[in-house]
């Protein structure tokens, strides 16, 4: 039992410790050796290639979550706030976290397949007999990637969360569009928008760096590939959802209850 | 030239090199000859770097490769050229583009000098017609004749390493990558090491052999050597093969 419980527990110290060089090997990169092509590439491939889906999931999430929050206010006879409940929750934590968690069974499935194929095939060793580290060519690429079009999604799907809980909102709940539209810029505080911004951040750093490692460490096989992805998007989304809870008591701290 | 002292590997338990002495002379072929897990390859990566062994020394030009740091290791093998069983070619990329990688990475050469580079080479392995093929669109022997064409890519590639590279291939395809590696070590001076468990390729390309057995080398030397050879092992090696 003993012996048990120091093996998982070095099998963890082992884990954090080769996730945690990856990382700084990846960061390294981006300053001493950065790779614009690259990067680009990867942008366009994470970020541009994930629009359909974080589009159509925010927008069904903005027309829900403006139905539902209607139907609870509406007895009370505070409607007239729907505009700015709608856009807290997006812009503060619905946004964020639901384009990260689609994102995850894209991106990171993606990468942690794509990564796993080339170390099963022998490519990885092949950029290391090659006098290239992986890290540099295939993660650090991806990672700046993450951390830059995540945000950018997240904002833009914010948009579209709001803009169908507009169409709800007229049309459900029969609020004038103004005054659902001044509800949302009292929304826009630097709080939230700060809450907006960094999640995604984080989150897209997340999705991407637990893509990269464990697809670097497949073995096995197409079933080693199919393991390493199936951790890599259940181990992001839990991940995301214990960063989304830190983030927000971490800024709560900071700013108080403000909204 | 590349030499391995008492290098010893072991995975928990197993061991998988025993304490192996071996001596590549500059510019000849080492064929390594054995079974299936008899830890061939193994000595392929101790030598590429990206595994170290537990005890022992691997010199490369007198240069021990265990003493590298990631950086050291990184330049050290820009001057290695290294064929993988499959090719493992980077299936994203075309034929041209496989090529071209070393020298994208290595040098500021303007594009047309690099195309005129990979055409070069993949004229050597009598491929140039294929250089927009995705390696998908590759036979085996095809796949080989690539990965060869870029392990040459660097201009001066001083080691060259093959594992395994004709499994799977029919036996006129075996003999032409064969020949191939014959011409890349006339014309390029390459110091070689082949892992097979084919003595027919093996004798097509080697100038000296060695015979590893339970982790040990049990016998190295000249092809006249080997078959003098009293070993059990061997002589059962030679027989099934003939």
């Amino acid at each position: 039992m003993f012996e048990k419980s120091l093996g998982l527990a070095l099998g963890l110290l082992g884990t954090v410790q080769s996730f945690t060089l990856m990382v700084s090997r990846s960061f390294r990169y981006l300053f001493v050796h950065f790779r614009l092509r690259e990067s680009l590439l990867e942008m366009d491939r994470l970020g541009v290639g994930s629009i359909p889906i974080v589009f159509l999931a925010n927008l069904f999430a903005g027309l829900d979550m403006a139905l539902q929050f209607s139907v609870v206010m509406a007895p009370y006879g505070a409607t007239n706030l729907l505009g700015k409940v709608v856009a807290t929750s997006v812009i503060r934590d619905m946004g964020p976290v639901l384009a990260s968690l689609v994102m995850s069974a894209r991106v990171t499935a993606g990468i942690a397949s794509e990564l796993g194929m080339m170390a099963t095939t022998q490519q990885i060793e092949a950029l290391l007999v090659m006098g290239v580290d992986p890290v540099d060519r295939l993660v650090a690429p991806k990672l700046l990637a993450g951390m830059v079009m995540l945000p950018v999604l997240s904002v833009v799907g914010d948009f579209l969360g709001v803009l169908a809980g507009l169409a709800v909102a007229m049309f459900g709940a029969h609020v004038p569009a103004p005054l659902y539209w001044s509800g949302v810029r009292t929304a826009l505080t630097l709080p939230n928008l700060v809450n907006g911004m960094v999640k995604p951040f984080v989150f897209g750093f997340i999705l991407v760096s637990i893509g990269c490692y464990y697809g670097l460490r497949t073995s096995g096989g197409a079933q080693g590939v199919g393991r390493a992805t199936t951790k890599a998007v259940v181990y992001a989304a839990i991940w995301i959802l214990i960063a989304n809870f830190l983030i927000s008591k971490l800024l709560i701290d900071v700013w108080g209850w403000k909204l | 030239m590349i030499r391995l002292e008492k290098v010893t590997v072991a995975y928990g338990s197993r061991v998988i090199l025993d304490a192996i002495d071996l001596e590549v002379p500059t510019g000849k072929t080492m064929v390594i000859l054995g079974e299936s897990g008899s830890g061939k390859t193994t000595i392929l990566k101790c030598v590429l770097g990206t595994l170290h062994p537990h005890s022992g020394r691997v010199l490369a030009n007198g240069q021990n490769i265990a003493t590298l740091n990631d950086d050291e290791l990184l330049r050290f093998r820009q001057r290695m050229g290294m064929v993988f069983q499959e090719g493992a070619l980077f299936d994203s990329l075309t034929v041209g583009e496989n090529v071209a990688f070393w020298l994208w990475e290595h040098t500021d050469l303007s594009e047309e000098k690099v195309e005129a580079r990979v055409r070069t080479l993949l004229r050597f392995v009598g491929l140039e017609d294929s250089i927009d093929f995705r390696p998908s669109d590759l036979s085996g022997g095809m796949r080989r004749r690539v990965a060869i064409a870029r392990a040459m890519a660097a201009e001066d590639p001083a080691f060259m390493l093959y594992d395994e590279p004709t499994t799977g291939l029919d036996p006129f395809t075996s003999k032409s990558i064969c020949d191939l590696m014959r011409r890349v070590q006339r014309e390029f001076s390459t110091t070689n090491i082949v892992v097979t468990h084919d003595l027919t390729d093996a004798y097509r390309v080697g100038d000296l052999f060695t015979f590893i057995k339970d982790a040990r080398v049990i016998a190295t030397g000249s092809r006249q050597e080997i078959e003098r050879s009293s070993d059990p092992f061997i002589r059962t090696f030679l027989s099934l093969d003939s």
